[in-house]
């Protein structure tokens, strides 16, 4: 029977329906299987991102006819204050989110490890708030700490009033407010991510440190750490992205304000698309939003071409 | 030939039967509102729906409530899939689409039906685009002050009607412990310019608000000024909404009608779908309610205005394949008063009811006597051309946005009035360039 994974050699002709067969029969066999996610990836994500980034160089007001308007757009842009604030907002939101939940999760998980009894009972407690969309996270905690109604308004009472204020309410509180509410939604799912990696660490690893001294703090920050270290790397992309695209949270518990002192990107194109009517505008904040969450992917990108085990 | 005869007969049946079918044709209309209570939407179906269709056989109305509507209604728009009949939250809101050619001139069916002479003149007129009707006002609204009638009483405070009466009720509602007034602007940032408009409305005299909507005077001007520095001494430094603006920043709907209502604040000044809601909250203590217009802020006393305002309007879909049948809707809505008032009855006649020539003997039986008196006097003073404008409906969309958001900044000590205003003036520079601003009566 004739192979015809195998090439011919050139002193022998090719009949054509053979060649046709080899060539462009099966590899288009082979891409109609892909096809219809292809054509939904086109249809979902590939136009609308390249719609998205034309009409940020138009002054289309999301209804009627878009005008080409070049780089206007983006010289107002860079010339936004509030933008600047937002995009502020945003390093800070990422900022706090890459120590604070990451240290929790590492810590919940590590303690967790060590328990044997009980312990699928801590993961599905600390598991529940990641199971919670944001309208009800943000709904309670907005009356957990509403000045009228939250803890701080009852401890008052009883002349504890470190917390009698409003959170979401001063320009200095509310963006770490909503960063606190958003941690305690976010960090049991790193807890249980962390838990897995961890549990795949050879046991060995730390019979060996043990035997070499190592202290409970040694073996976790050289054992243990670098042998997850590919989950720690994924959950740190994670939180950038979802903390650069941050919206909900946002919008939900003081929609930006006072004053944009909460304002992100994400909350500031939103205004800008549905409230001022300028799409164009709105269109490159997206533009500066996508740029801005592609560093770190290009940094990651290139590591690892470059032999990087992250 | 032998079947010649045949094929003949038997399309001139075919066609004969089509033309019978078209003739017995039901057209649906299809309308989206922004009330998504139940309780509301049975009522549309009782007071609307049924008595349309009762009028009009071969037509079925379909109403459908939509959450966050005009999110919505915007995707459906650009999407093709539109309803017949489309319910914005005002003139200010319309421009864009007109712009684009979503919405259907008017002109013709209300020469045929005679609209104008239905409206208000001035509902009338917010409609029009350069001399073109693209919508009719849905409902009326304006801004006034709720008080709790029972505290005032016990505690003989006098209902303040201009500036000094303001400040001795607040005062003396300081020392009480009581919040003087009470809003928040959690819910929608709108509610900034709710507060911007009252005290807009009640400082500057009328002639220079309008003067500055129609672009012969500057925002810049020393009047408006004092205005928002009037606003901003009584909400950021005397601390008079909701125990200090951090406050105001964090309450909701439920947060200060419930201090109303249970005397932990003395007045709220909001728009007159108020009446909607003070019952609600009312009803659950022993304490009662009333109204009043927003105190003159001036230090000669004037009398008070009402702003006008449009909540909603109705437009008919450009893309629909039923426009005339969507303006028999509103023909029937525009020519039966008391279908209006029946309609409007379901929400305390805060909304619903279509700015038409009504006399108070029009209004059923047993409707609030205090919503009574708002429409009586709303429309005495109007008569006679004493009222002032709203932002949500005199104010195009961009410059709305502008009024209402950027404040914060002021109120935050973050911007000076004079940099706050000039910002302002530009964004209604831009409009006027675009040529979206909305007709001022």
């Amino acid at each position: 029977m004739t192979d015809y994974t195998r090439a011919t050699p050139m002193s022998q002709p090719v009949p054509l329906g053979q060649w046709m067969m080899l060539h462009i029969i099966r590899p288009l066999g082979r891409w109609a299987f892909v096809l219809p996610l292809l054509i939904v990836n086109a249809v979902v994500i590939i136009i609308p991102s390249v719609s998205g980034i034309l009409y940020a160089f138009t002054d289309w007001n999301g209804i009627g006819d878009a005008n080409w308007v070049g780089l206007a757009n983006f010289q107002k842009l860079f010339q936004d204050p509030i933008f600047f604030q937002a995009f502020t907002n945003n390093v800070i939101y990422t900022s706090l989110f890459l120590i604070i939940p990451i240290f929790m999760g590492l810590l919940g998980a590590y303690l967790l490890a060590g328990i044997t009894h009980g312990q699928v009972i801590f993961r599905l407690i600390y598991f529940i708030p990641y199971m919670f969309s944001s309208v009800i996270n943000t709904q309670i905690w907005r009356y957990l700490l509403h000045p009228r109604y939250g803890i701080g308004a009852e401890l008052a009472k009883y002349g504890i009033t470190f917390l009698d204020f409003p959170i979401f309410g001063r320009r200095d509180t509310a963006l770490y407010g909503i960063v606190f509410v958003d941690g305690w939604h976010w960090w049991g799912f790193l807890v249980v991510l962390y838990l897995a990696a961890m549990t795949q660490v050879d046991k060995e690893l730390y019979e060996v440190a043990r035997l070499d001294g190592a202290t409970r703090f040694q073996q976790f920050r050289f054992v243990t750490l670098p042998s997850i270290r590919p989950t720690l790397i994924f959950t740190m992309l994670i939180i950038f992205i979802g903390t650069t695209l941050v919206f909900d949270h946002v919008y939900i518990l003081t929609g930006g304000g006072p004053a944009h002192a909460s304002e992100v990107m994400a909350t500031y194109l939103y205004t800008q698309a549905f409230q001022n009517f300028d799409v164009g505008y709105a269109a490159s904040i997206g533009v500066m939003l996508a740029l801005w969450v592609s560093v770190p992917l290009s940094i990651f990108y290139i590591l690892r071409r470059r032999g990087w085990e992250i | 030939m032998k079947l010649l005869r045949p094929l003949i007969l038997i399309f001139v049946g075919l066609f004969m039967s089509g033309t019978v079918i078209a003739q017995d044709e039901v057209v649906t209309l299809t309308l989206w509102v922004e009330t998504t209570d139940q309780i509301q939407l049975d009522h549309l179906q009782q007071a609307l729906v049924q008595p349309f269709e009762a009028a009009h056989p071969n037509i079925r109305l379909e109403i459908s409530g939509q959450e966050q509507m005009q999110d919505v209604l915007r995707t459906a728009i650009l999407g093709g899939t539109a309803p017949d009949i489309l319910q914005t939250f005002g003139p200010s809101w319309n421009a864009e689409y007109i712009a684009g050619g979503f919405m259907e001139p008017l002109n013709d069916y209300a020469a045929q039906y005679g609209w104008e002479d239905e409206l208000l003149p001035w509902a009338y007129a917010t409609g029009t685009v350069s001399g073109t009707l693209y919508s009719i006002p849905l409902t009326y609204e304006s801004i006034i002050m709720f008080y709790n009638r029972t505290l005032f009483e016990e505690q003989g405070w006098t209902v303040p009607t201009n500036r000094a009466e303001l400040e001795a009720v607040a005062n003396a509602a300081l020392e009480q412990g009581i919040h003087p007034l009470s809003y928040g602007n959690r819910d929608a940032v709108f509610a900034n310019g709710h507060l911007i408009s009252a005290y807009l409305n009640n400082y500057v005299p009328r002639e220079d608000l309008r003067a500055a909507l129609v672009g012969e005077k500057q925002w810049t001007d020393p009047v408006f000024a004092e205005a928002i520095a009037l606003l901003t001494e009584d909400i950021a430094e005397k601390g008079w909404w909701s125990g200090g603006l951090e406050n105001y920043y964090q309450y909701e709907g439920a947060d200060f009608w419930t201090e109303l209502a249970t005397g932990e604040a003395a007045m709220i000044i909001v728009g007159t779908w108020g009446f909607d809601s003070a019952p609600l909250y009312f009803d659950e203590t022993d304490n009662d309610w009333d109204w009043a217009p927003v105190p003159n802020m001036t230090e000669t006393p004037q009398p008070s205005v009402f702003p006008l305002a449009i909540g909603s309007t109705l437009a008919i879909n450009a893309n629909s394949q039923h426009k005339d049948e969507a303006a028999m809707m509103l023909n029937f809505l525009i020519s039966n008063p008391e279908v209006v008032l029946d309609i409007a009855s379901g929400f305390n006649f805060s909304e619903w009811l279509v700015p038409l020539h009504f006399e108070l003997d029009d209004f059923p039986e047993g409707v609030d006597p205090r919503v009574m008196r708002f429409h009586s006097e709303f429309a005495a003073a109007t008569g006679q051309g004493e009222y002032g404008y709203a932002n949500w409906t005199f104010w195009p969309g961009p410059a709305n946005n502008h009024l209402r958001v950027e404040i914060e900044g002021v109120w935050e000590g973050l911007a000076t009035i004079e940099d706050y205003l000039a910002a302002h003036q530009a964004v209604w520079d831009d409009v006027r360039a675009s040529g979206n601003t909305i007709p001022v009566p």
